[in-house]
């Protein structure tokens, strides 16, 4: 199970280290975490030129790590569901290793511990928002079950409501760097929040991905806020949306020796960790 | 493909008698056109167009179920 593999390549530019690297580890660019460990530069005529240097690392397979099977909700299964304990993981999706694995740092994340709720504790966020979402996928022509979980709540934040969906090949539901998720889960609030003239305290999940994205990008930030006092410099992760760029703030907010700041605009705005002077 | 987009549609403006998607195909690519009484032009278009954009996502993820190219124009 803890076929955890990670390579470390070099080239010219960050794409192409990227590619050779997911072609040494032969997976797909969605089941891995790229972490740019040197930004390319071009040096002057030739000399002083750096190449990317950045590693890749994937992780076990995701099933671990799924939460417990939910009680499927009468309310909550959409047309005809997929078969209930569908095991396979659409195949862009990104893997974490086991729960277990989980450490102290994992204590405050969001989704990665939300528990199964019972039909009678859905409040009219939960039931407005599934209805909704359900008549998305079916409109969609998306077959799959939405479980409703309750998030353990974050100390400042009102806890949200975790709409799970749960089938076979939901990739197409996540999209490029969770775009397509992103869109869903957007739409779907739009809508709930005007049906219920307030604000939708909703989150949209497919197949646990947003909990499993939320573990590696914390181990992310602690490895990359390491990496950042070994070295003593600045160091610069990935482009991310907004929702995982939080993610990695946060994870790294009682750091006592870094402080992250997000730099760039739109699709290339990423996080950079600073190491503090001493 | 225009149930999709008038679902949503529909569920976001004050007026969805005026809601209207009308679908053609050119080339192989459906194009669904989509009006809306003016005064629901925002609702549907979002900051930054940031509603439409979601709305081309979801449309685009119905398409690639059916193995098709889509486009949505708000008109």
């Amino acid at each position: 199970m803890s076929d955890t593999r990670s390579v470390e390549t070099s080239a010219p530019d960050i794409e192409s280290a990227i590619e050779q690297g997911l072609r040494e580890l032969g997976v797909a660019r969605e089941s891995v975490i790229v972490e740019i460990l040197e930004e390319p530069s071009r040096g002057l005529l030739g000399i002083g030129a750096r190449q990317a240097r950045i590693r890749l690392t994937t992780a076990a397979p995701a099933r671990a790590a799924a939460p417990t099977p939910p009680v499927a909700l009468p309310a909550a299964v959409a047309g005809e569901s997929a078969p209930a304990e569908e095991e396979d993981e659409p195949g862009e999706e990104a893997a974490a290793p086991p729960a277990e694995d989980a450490d102290a740092f994992d204590d405050d994340t969001l989704l990665a511990d939300a528990q199964p709720i019972s039909d009678s504790e859905l409040d009219e966020d939960a039931r407005v928002g599934v209805a909704t979402l359900e008549e998305l996928l079916a409109k969609m022509e998306i077959k799959a079950r939405v479980a409703v979980y309750r998030a353990r709540s974050s100390e400042d934040e009102e806890t949200p409501w975790v709409l799970q969906i749960q089938g076979a090949d939901l990739g197409v539901l996540i999209g490029r760097r969770g775009e397509t998720l992103a869109a869903l889960q957007y739409i779907t609030r739009l809508i709930a929040s005007r049906d219920l003239q307030r604000r939708a305290n909703i989150v949209i999940d497919v197949e646990g991905y947003k909990a499993r994205r939320e573990k590696q990008l914390h181990r992310l930030a602690r490895r990359m806020a390491e990496q950042a006092l070994q070295i003593g410099r600045t160091v610069t992760l990935e482009p991310m949306p907004p929702y995982e760029r939080r993610i990695i703030h946060l994870a790294l907010r009682d750091h006592p020796q870094v402080t992250t700041q997000s730099v760039g605009e739109g699709e290339h705005r990423k996080v950079t960790i600073i190491p503090d002077r001493r | 493909m225009k149930e999709l987009v008038e679902y949503i549609a529909k569920s976001l403006v004050e007026d969805p008698s005026q809601v209207q998607v009308t679908e053609t195909t050119q080339s192989g690519t459906t194009i669904l056109e989509l009006q809306v009484a003016q005064d629901d032009m925002g609702r549907i278009i979002g900051k930054n167009g940031r509603v439409a954009n979601a709305m081309r996502v979801l449309v685009r993820v119905l398409a690639s179920q059916r193995g098709k190219r889509v486009t949505l124009d708000i008109v």
